[in-house]
């Protein structure tokens, strides 16, 4: 330092510097969006709560587990049978196109996510009248099961081809040198592995098949309601506490199984797919 | 061209303390170089001086104007980063071209000091090319020559040789080094490779820690640290813990004798060194000195070790020697050398050059 | 296949015997026939019933479905002649959705990857709008609703809620918040593969924050803009609950409910399946493009 000529320079840090003021802007732009996100949840849920002279009352839940439980039930019953579909699905179709050389691979994989990119009405309409003059399944369990596999099956295939690229060959290598066979070495070796990948299509299934509406709208009928149509359905006449009740349970259901997931197996294995 | 003054400039990340209060004055033109290991705060420290980093105490002034409001593309400064940061959707020379343009010169003048540019780092004709198509060093090149397009301030370099090979960091450092020179321009630059430090610097400061262990010239820092760090850190060294015994002071020297377990060395002493005092001495393994047969056998300071390792290294012969139980590297080099190789288990008469001595903080 | 393997003994090498000539066949059957199962569902609940929508929408009405049916192009003309409102309000509701996400989900997505380190609860509330525009229309209803929680803010404020809740830009609005979701994820892949460090170059050749944006942000990741903004616009052709909860009758000529209405309230079902082939080939034009600009997840 050169000698004190002149008194040494101070600086104070202002407490609204142009920095500081941008970096709280930009915090409180994504907390906007954090709370815009969760509002129609949030206010569905206090809606569900309101008793009709003031206060707050659990009144609606009863008709949760009442007149919609048929519908609820309905909903995880036709969701865990098109999870369980897809997987028999998805499983060896990703294991055939990762590790099996087929021809005419981009046309095959962009035909099987067909279903993926058509307009839940067009999808409606056009199995609305196919199961009504060709397999004649109209309004019926069978007909809403194949919708919701065709539907999601390729968001479940995501996932567990990308588990399946992410597996090193060593491990399948390994198990065939000591002696198991192919179905022998799938089932007790690479399938564990691939637990996290095959997780996370089961997740996608679960939210899309446990909230889907619209093409349940163009093919159920009075017997095949689900609940989500349920919640269409009576927003159409009205803004009852019992509806936000519904809704909301729906939203708490999905929202507690996404967190599972996450606090499980993290996001990573949902990358590239509809859930981030 | 500026003089570039930090006062107590401190950064503090919550509790981490990342710098901790780095004063320095760089003169108008002086080359400087932050040596330190990584997270020492060099690269903290030269992003402050940049603006990409606010300090959290302290001043810095370019000249005599304080800067820490002035937010980076005010600043004109220009820096080299690690990997060369080219903008990969621009040509070689709308990349050069960039703080011109930004700045919104005219087009002819743009075109003319791109071309300047260009022969300067003698690529004249690679204008049109992307940068993935030049080689590495021809990419850390087109940095340079972006970064003096504007004319900066201040040259600051983060580590801008490390992702290169050697043969091109030992081109490419002299090649900075001489344009420094041409363009009388301050400049800041970090490295962790102290041969980089030694072959360009005025001064170097030698960091640790968030602290400035030592600043000064390549000979101060090699055979003057200040700092056990320091002596540690630059270069290999014996360590030998003692106590001083006795300081003798004449006109321009200032000797401490030091008794370090069995043995005794003399040494070059600071003034805050004091008989009495617990320090460590250290000596660099080439500036101990193998004597051979028949030299005199009474001399002060002498050293007798037996040799229980010889490594032959090509240029240079490095020996493990015990010396009454304390171990001491020596490297020998030149033609001395080879009278060595058999040296195993033999004794050695040893002389001890340019021993320098630091407070041990242990103690 | 045509390469005799190594591991053939010399007599099957001069001529192939049954068994290893069933071995070959197996490995190259082993693939299609793993994927099988998804082709017959693919092919049973999405190539025939589109193939069956398209001969439908040649039809007159419901004509299909009885003993001999008119085969005319009508419904196309009737498609672009009276209902090709409902196809400009269909693009122009999602252009507009879409362009609300570029505005608004493009700083946040770059602020999520440059600055923000809470980025897991982000991730997780970002899955609310992923349950379905059913809820979140419903939501942002009952929010506006005159005896809802925000009714002392706008009264207050002197809006009428019921002016705010049935408009295009309500619907826009909820629309937007469906999708918002892809944009981000979309941007975000793509400005986090730009490194911070240009940004930083950029800074201290004196480029101005708005000239990081249009000279080094932008065109870096446009690939991102384009896929999200595909991604987003083909979500929103497909709307339907959004305007019946939140937009007026200008918001609902869209063509989901329309074909809704004529397919399943007054059963002209050739009406409806033009229709359905007029949104489908919009909505696969976008996601062909779409395609081209992302990388996608296979890597395909």
């Amino acid at each position: 330092m050169s000698a004190a000529v002149a008194p040494t320079p101070t600086y104070r840090r202002a407490l609204l510097a142009p920095r500081r003021i941008s970096a709280g802007l930009q915090h409180a732009y994504i907390w906007l969006w954090l709370v815009l996100f969760a509002l129609p949840f949030v206010t569905t849920t206090l809606h569900s709560l309101r008793a009709p002279e003031g206060g707050l009352t659990l009144e609606s839940y009863r008709y949760v587990f009442g007149s919609f439980k048929e519908n609820l039930l309905l909903s995880v019953e036709v969701t865990v049978a098109t999870i369980v579909l897809n997987l028999f699905i998805a499983i060896p179709a990703a294991y055939a196109i990762v590790r099996h050389p087929i021809p005419g691979k981009r046309f095959i994989l962009s035909t099987l996510n067909l279903a993926l990119y058509t307009p839940g009405a067009v999808m409606g309409i056009s199995l609305a009248i196919t199961y009504a003059f060709l397999f004649d399944i109209p309004r019926t369990f069978v007909g809403l099961l194949g919708a919701y596999v065709v539907g999601t099956y390729p968001l479940m295939l995501v996932p567990i081809i990308v588990a399946l690229r992410d597996l090193p060959r060593v491990y399948e290598e390994a198990a065939r040198t000591l002696g198991a066979n192919r179905l022998t070495t799938f089932f007790r070796v690479e399938l564990p592995l691939l637990g996290p990948g095959i997780s996370a299509g089961i997740l996608l299934t679960f939210v899309i098949v446990f909230n889907e509406f619209l093409v349940t709208l163009f093919i159920a009928g009075p017997n095949t309601t689900t609940a989500a149509l349920r919640v269409y359905n009576l927003t159409r006449t009205g803004f009852l506490p019992s509806t936000a009740a519904l809704a909301a349970t729906m939203q708490f259901v999905s929202f507690i199984i996404v967190l599972v997931f996450f606090k499980t197996f993290g996001s990573r294995y949902l990358k590239g797919t509809y859930l981030i | 061209m500026a003089r570039v003054r930090l006062v107590e400039v401190t950064k503090r990340y919550g509790q981490t303390v990342a710098v901790d209060r780095v004063s320095a004055d760089i003169a108008e033109g002086e080359f400087v170089t932050l040596l330190g290991p990584s997270g020492c705060g060099k690269t903290t420290t030269l992003r402050m001086v940049a603006g990409l980093v606010e300090p959290t105490e302290g001043v810095i002034l370019f000249d005599d104007q304080v800067v820490n409001a002035i937010p980076t593309h005010k600043r004109n400064v220009g820096l080299a980063f690690q990997s060369h940061a080219l903008f990969p959707h621009l040509t070689v020379a709308k990349n050069i071209a960039f703080g011109l343009s930004v700045k919104r010169r005219p087009k002819a003048e743009i075109e003319q000091r791109v071309n300047e540019l260009l022969a300067m780092i003698e690529l004249e004709g690679y204008g049109d090319r992307m940068p993935a198509q030049l080689s590495g060093g021809q990419q850390q090149r087109v940095a340079l020559a972006r970064m003096l397009a504007t004319d900066p301030r201040v040259l600051l370099f983060d580590e801008p040789l490390s992702a290169l090979d050697r043969n091109l960091r030992d081109t490419l450092k002299y090649s900075i080094l001489a344009l420094q020179r041409r363009t009388k321009k301050t400049a800041i630059y970090v490295t962790h490779d102290q041969s980089e430090a030694f072959a360009i610097s005025d001064r170097i400061f030698v960091m640790n820690k968030g602290r400035v262990e030592q600043a000064g010239t390549q000979l101060d820092i090699y055979l003057r640290p200040a700092t056990e760090f320091v002596a540690n850190f630059v270069g290999d060294n014996n360590a030998l813990r003692g106590t001083v015994v006795e300081v003798h002071e004449d006109s321009n020297h200032r000797r401490a004798t030091i008794r370090c377990g069995s043995l005794t060395v003399q040494a070059h002493a600071p003034g805050s060194i004091a008989p009495g005092d617990r320090v460590l001495a250290f000596v660099r393994p080439e500036n101990i000195e193998v004597l051979q047969d028949g030299a005199s056998a009474d001399e002060p300071g002498l050293i007798e070790g037996a040799v229980e390792q010889v490594v032959f290294e090509g240029p240079a012969v490095r020996l493990l020697v015990d010396a009454d139980g304390t171990p001491l590297k020596v490297t020998v080099s030149g033609v001395q050398r080879l009278t060595l190789l058999d040296a195993q288990r033999k004794r050695l008469r040893l002389r001890l050059r340019e021993v320098s001595v630091v407070r041990d903080e242990a103690a | 296949m045509a390469h005799p393997t190594v591991t053939l003994s010399t007599r099957e090498a001069v001529a192939p015997s049954r068994a290893s000539l069933w071995k070959r066949w197996k490995g190259a059957l082993i693939g299609p026939g793993l994927i099988l199962p998804a082709a017959i569902v693919t092919i049973l609940f999405s190539v025939i019933p589109l193939i069956y929508l398209v001969i439908v929408s040649f039809t007159e009405e419901s004509s299909f479905f009885f003993n001999n049916p008119v085969y005319t192009t009508a419904n196309y003309s009737t498609v672009f002649d009276r209902y090709l409102p409902h196809i400009q309000t269909t693009i122009r509701l999602a252009l507009l959705a879409s362009l609300v996400n570029l505005v608004f989900g493009y700083p946040f997505a770059y602020i999520l990857v440059r600055r923000v380190r809470y980025r897991e609860l982000v991730r997780t509330l970002m899955v609310f709008p992923l349950f379905g525009p059913l809820y979140l229309a419903f939501g942002i209803r009952y929010v506006l609703l005159p005896n809802g929680p925000l009714a002392p803010v706008l009264d207050f404020l002197g809006i009428n809620a019921t002016t705010l809740l049935i408009s295009e830009p309500m619907t826009v609005f909820g629309m937007a918040m469906f999708t918002f979701p892809f944009m981000v994820m979309n941007v975000g892949t793509a400005l986090s593969n730009v490194d911070p460090l240009l940004e930083e170059a950029a800074q201290t050749l004196g480029a101005k924050p708005w000239q990081i944006f249009t000279r080094v942000l932008f065109p870096l990741s446009r690939s991102g803009i384009l896929a999200g903004f595909l991604m987003c616009f083909g979500w929103n052709l497909g709307v339907f609950v959004v305007p019946i909860l939140l937009g007026g009758t200008a918001q609902q000529r869209v063509l989901s409910i329309t074909l809704h209405q004529k397919g399943l309230s007054q059963f002209d079902y050739g009406l409806a399946s033009a229709m359905g082939i007029v949104l489908m080939a919009l909505a696969f034009g976008v996601t062909w493009l779409s395609l081209r600009f992302s990388r996608g997840a296979l890597g395909a």
